[in-house]
């Protein structure tokens, strides 16, 4: 009999505790907020690290006590297939407790979603997907994007590598429309300079021989192989390139950089890559967002786009903090953000929701780390290039 | 046997299945959803022990017509319990037409034995050729539908030689070439669009938009209701062609064909001509339900139509029960609905799914509800003359 | 194009083809015995190599360094694990399965492959990106004017043409390989001429399984850059290579293997239009060659029972 009491005891106590703390908590109000990535399927390295930020973000906003509202994580998975995004944006969109969301890393999905957003007003910032259609494709009010589009990057690439001095060209892209996106601005942008593309290689996403592109490409001599894809693809390249003893230099698009192509490459010393906003290390807000999720303690590495679904996911809880949860307020409230500071950087909408302030920084590999190239001994001399 | 036991028994156990359904679609947490699985999987073994799905699959047989309609409307009523829920209709819409795709697979590898790894390249055809008439010309919807059925059959008839002239696993690689083929070739096409995928405009027929939503007596209804509705009549309409095919002399010929092909070629059938038949047959309802898709969708793209969505396809055939219409009814379900709902264990989501589908394949190898040998009196209740 | 561009290509596709021919083969020898399509076979090919890779990580931390040490530890260990995988698979998936529908198999191994790739993706540390695979071959590069060939590659293509004789001579030469021969021919009489079935059938899914293991870490060491969703192309590359060869026949395997290796290369290198239609253009090829020859191009024996 004693026990029986003393276990019920326990069981008011504990009962008693739990509704002590729910009431604390119940001072803020609810908010949820959404996130869409690629959980599962060959990028979900980016989709699991895009999301773990956005939880990272959404934790630290919730212990800090003068922030209005109690927020909450709702993430889906859009697979990277653009059906499946039209599906899980049609979730997240209809789902009325969500009052925005952080959405898509690829771009394809990006662009068949946005529509959804639109339709049913979701106010969301694209984390990680590139594709300048998805801002400027549409005059869609709910969509803007912290990461700059691919069209900035590659203008600064081609201006880089040719004042290196830099004259003969191949591109290897991949034949998404990422790939392929990379190409016709790299493309166009080399028109203008007395730079030459001397061929230009499409390749399957899921591709592992190389070897007859690159000879073929070996056959004409460039100076330089650029490579538009992800990380996977491009640490692929890079080996091959080894393999058939080519002396040319390489250089890739954002998508390369990750620490999967410095642990995948046998020789990725003096790659050379473009990086859409600085590396995470010397972003403004790049060292404690590195050392905060480290203290999160999550399964997975952050990644090199782990950091835009911080940013992006606080850019959003901004705007809620500032107009409270309803959705509209929330769109408006993007709108006329005032250009601010995020761990990314500088952030400031134009009239389709695109971050103006696309920063874009030259990489190198030194020594197994991605060093930013006016830092690197390369470009103080120490070290040369290929060809140079 | 005591009619009105029948049909008392099928009402009863269409409105559990439409109660079910509507209780699976609104669970959102966890525990929920986990524990309405649980329900499911152990009420059927138990049924299935106690000899009730039996008992039951005799009284759908025999009052079939009711059977079909009470059914119907369960699908109505459902759609009416989710009139306001963009979502669900959705999922529910893509159910539907998962199910007129697999329809018009199980033609093929159902009744005719012809195995076809390419049903995601037959529905994409469909779906590009409804993205390019609807975005370039202004033909009548309807119309393109038919176009995209049409499209997939002329697709389907450039591997019509190899396919007639290999069998079994040699047929399989046809198509399996055929599918990793289609998808590589629409992605570095650039007059489809490319990687970058294609919009698509919305469905009107004769001035109804699909895409407009209603108000009715101050409530919201979804726009995809209409959608609904439409894959529903399709659905309907190929569900009656597809059990008119198998009942009539076409199937009992492709079946014939399918047990022993050279058995039926002494007897006189003429093997070609069937799976001829077969083959388009099937191709035509995954191209007609591509381009519904597609302009569902309002975009497609080439990631749509993979090699292991193809897969996906035969994966329902095979789990539903070769040949059985009801069981790939059921297993569409299953397939398209069960992932979603484990939106919740989000990465192990897909680990969780092959599993399951193996268990169920090592203890049902004839898939969920395996097709019933033929009786030749379909319709007829037992015992009646 | 001058000489050494093409004996570079050439050298390419030789060495890709090798890697298809190891993945047909193992098709081939399923397919001989049971009558079936093991589709989970390249993503069992993809565990072996990551069975590979931790080989060498713990050899690794033991200190070991000496380079044949590790290249023979890292393939013994990686085919004996796939090997007790290929046992286990059949014992568990594919013999209780013998009754039902021959699809069955096929869309039960299709799942065992999204189960294992996905477990690899998940539960590997840091699996769902890709690793890079140790270079421990030497690297001496041998180079005449635009053709250059290294000597690692000149030892895998050794290598695996090696596994190819031994399980030629396996199956054509010894006791075991009378029994498998005997096995694929006729099940029935095979097993009142006294020979084991079980036994036979779990040896082959072992043999072909081990193969498969030894292809994937070739192909880890060629390209020093393994994933986790390498085996689906390989394994789907693999089938259609044993398929256009002619099914049950090893030499049917290598030819499909080299064939549709040079295919690619064919396309990427010579033809007029784009490198990234190279696979459409294999494909479409492989559809040609069925339809030209139905049973592949080695035919099987044909006859139909009736």
């Amino acid at each position: 009999m004693k026990q029986i009491f003393r276990i019920a005891s326990i069981l008011a106590l504990g009962a008693l505790a739990v509704t002590a703390t729910n009431g604390m908590a119940n001072a803020k109000d609810k908010v949820t907020v959404g996130y869409i990535g690629p959980i599962t399927g060959k990028v979900s390295a980016h989709g699991i690290a895009g999301r773990n930020s956005a939880d990272l973000a959404i934790n630290l906003r919730n212990q800090d006590p003068n922030s209005k509202y109690e927020y909450e994580l709702v993430a889906l998975d859009d697979e990277c297939k653009p059906n499946i995004g039209i599906q899980v944006a049609t979730k997240m969109a209809t789902d009325k407790h969500v009052s925005g969301a952080v959405t898509h890393f690829c771009s394809a999905v990006a662009t068949g979603a946005v529509r959804i957003y639109h339709q049913f007003h979701l106010p969301v910032v694209v984390w990680g997907a590139i594709s300048p259609s998805v801002t400027y494709g549409n005059d869609y009010k709910e969509i803007h994007r912290t990461i700059g589009t691919l069209t900035s990057q590659n203008k600064v690439a081609v201006d880089f590598l040719t004042g290196l001095g830099y004259k003969k060209y191949v591109v290897i892209y991949d034949t998404t429309d990422y790939g392929k996106g990379h190409l016709e601005a790299f493309a166009n942008d080399l028109l203008a300079t007395d730079g030459e593309l001397l061929e230009a290689y499409g390749v399957a996403a899921d591709q592992q021989d190389f070897t007859a592109e690159l000879t073929k490409a070996k056959s004409l001599n460039p100076e330089v192989i650029y490579f538009a894809g992800l990380s996977d693809l491009g640490i692929r390249v890079r080996n091959q390139m080894e393999k058939l003893g080519i002396e040319a230099q390489f250089a890739g698009v954002s998508g390369i950089i990750s620490d999967t192509f410095i642990d995948g490459t046998t020789a990725s010393e003096g790659s050379l890559a473009m990086r859409q906003g600085a590396p995470v290390e010397v972003m403004p807000g790049g060292p404690e967002f590195i050392k905060k999720y480290a203290d999160a303690d999550y399964k997975d590495p952050a990644e090199a786009y782990g950091v835009y679904a911080y940013a992006a996911m606080n850019v959003l809880l901004d705007a809620v903090e500032e107009a409270g949860p309803d959705r509209q307020a929330i769109t408006k409230a993007l709108n006329t953000m005032p250009a601010k500071e995020y761990s990314i950087g500088m952030v400031e909408f134009d009239d389709h929701g695109q971050n103006v302030n696309s920063l874009v920084t030259p990489l190198v590999v030194q020594d197994g780390a991605w060093v930013t190239w006016d830092e690197s001994e390369y470009a103080s001399g120490k070290r040369t290039l290929k060809g140079k | 046997m005591n009619s009105i036991s029948i049909y008392r028994n099928i009402f009863v156990s269409v409105l559990l299945g439409t109660l079910f359904v509507v209780a699976m679609m609104m669970a959102e947490s966890q525990v929920a959803v986990l524990s309405l699985i649980v329900l499911a999987a152990v009420s059927c073994i138990v049924l299935q022990k106690k000899g009730v799905i039996r008992k039951l699959g005799s009284d759908f047989a025999s009052a079939e017509k009711f059977a079909n309609g009470t059914i119907m409307i369960g699908a109505l009523a459902t759609a009416v319990v989710f009139a306001g829920d963009h979502f669900i209709l959705l999922m529910l819409t893509t159910v539907l037409i998962y199910v007129v795709a697999c329809l018009g697979l199980n033609i093929q590898f159902g009744y005719a034995g012809m195995v076809n790894f390419a049903g995601a390249a037959f529905f994409g055809a469909g779906g590009y050729a409804a993205a390019v008439l609807t975005m370039q010309t202004g033909l009548p919807h309807l119309v393109v539908l038919v176009i995209g059925g049409l499209v997939a059959v002329i697709v389907g008839f450039l591997l019509i030689l190899p396919v007639l002239r290999t069998r079994g696993h040699y047929a399989a690689v046809v198509t399996i070439a055929f599918s990793l083929l289609f998808r590589t070739l629409v992605e570095v096409s650039p007059v489809l669009g490319g990687a970058q995928g294609s919009p698509v405009t919305g469905m009107v027929i004769f001035g109804w938009n699909f895409n407009e939503g209603y108000q009715i007596a101050g409530f919201d209804v979804s726009f995809y209701i209409n959608y609904f509705l439409f894959a529903l009549i399709l659905t309907a309409v190929t569900f009656t062609i597809v059990r008119r095919v198998e009942r009539s002399w076409i199937g009992l010929n492709m079946d014939s064909i399918r047990i022993d092909e050279t058995a039926s070629a002494c007897f006189g059938m003429n093997v070609a001509r069937w799976k001829v038949t077969a083959f388009t047959i099937g191709n035509f309802f995954m191209g007609i339900i591509g381009a519904f898709y597609a302009m569902m969708l309002g975009f497609i793209a080439p990631n749509n139509f993979t090699f292991g969505d193809s897969l996906i396809m035969v994966s329902i055939i095979l789990l539903g029960g070769i040949g059985s219409i009801w069981g790939i009814i059921l297993a569409t379900g299953i397939v398209i609905i069960l992932p979603e709902k484990l939106q919740i264990i989000q990465e192990y989501r897909f680990l969780i799914f092959s599993l399951g589908v193996i268990l169920v394949l090592l203890y049902r190898p004839n898939g969920l509800l395996s097709r019933a040998a033929r009786t030749y009196f379909p319709g007829l209740l037992r015992g009646a003359r | 194009m001058d000489i050494g561009f093409i004996g570079q290509h050439l050298v390419n596709g030789l060495m890709q083809g090798m890697i298809y021919s190891l993945v047909a083969v193992g098709f081939t020898l399923f397919f001989g015995v049971l009558d079936v399509i093991k589709f989970s076979h390249g993503d069992v090919l993809m565990v072996g190599v990551f069975a590979g890779l931790t080989a060498f990580f713990g050899l690794d931390a033991l200190g070991i360094e000496n380079p044949y040490i590790l290249v023979i530890a890292i393939i013994l260990f990686s085919t004996a694990l796939m090997a007790l995988l290929g046992i286990v698979i059949a014992k568990i998936l594919i013999l209780p399965l013998k009754g039902a529908p021959p699809l069955n198999i096929l869309l039960i191994t299709l799942m065992l492959g999204t189960l294992l790739r996905e477990s690899v993706r998940l539960f590997y540390p840091n699996g769902s990106n890709s690793k890079a695979f140790p270079a421990i071959l030497p690297t001496d590069s041998f180079t005449w004017g635009n053709f250059s060939l290294r000597l690692d590659s000149v030892m895998l293509f050794v290598a695996g043409a090696a596994v190819i004789v031994g399980t030629y001579t396996l199956i054509n030469r010894t006791r075991l390989g009378l029994a498998i021969r005997a096995v694929a021919q006729d099940e029935e009489t095979a097993r009142t001429m006294g020979i084991n079935f079980g036994f036979i059938v779990l040896f082959t899914f072992a043999l072909g399984s081990a193969i498969a293991a030894f292809a994937g870490v070739m192909n880890g060491f060629y390209y020093n850059e393994i994933n986790f969703s390498m085996g689906l192309l390989l394994g789907a590359v693999g089938f259609s290579a044993a398929i256009i060869g002619g099914l049950g026949n090893l030499y049917g395997a290598i030819l499909g293997g080299f064939l549709f290796a040079g295919l690619q290369t064919l396309a990427a290198a010579a033809l007029p239009f784009s490198s990234s239609y190279k696979d459409v253009f294999a494909f479409a090829v492989v559809i040609a060659l069925m339809a030209w020859r139905p049973t592949g191009l080695i035919a099987e024996k044909a006859y139909a029972r009736v």
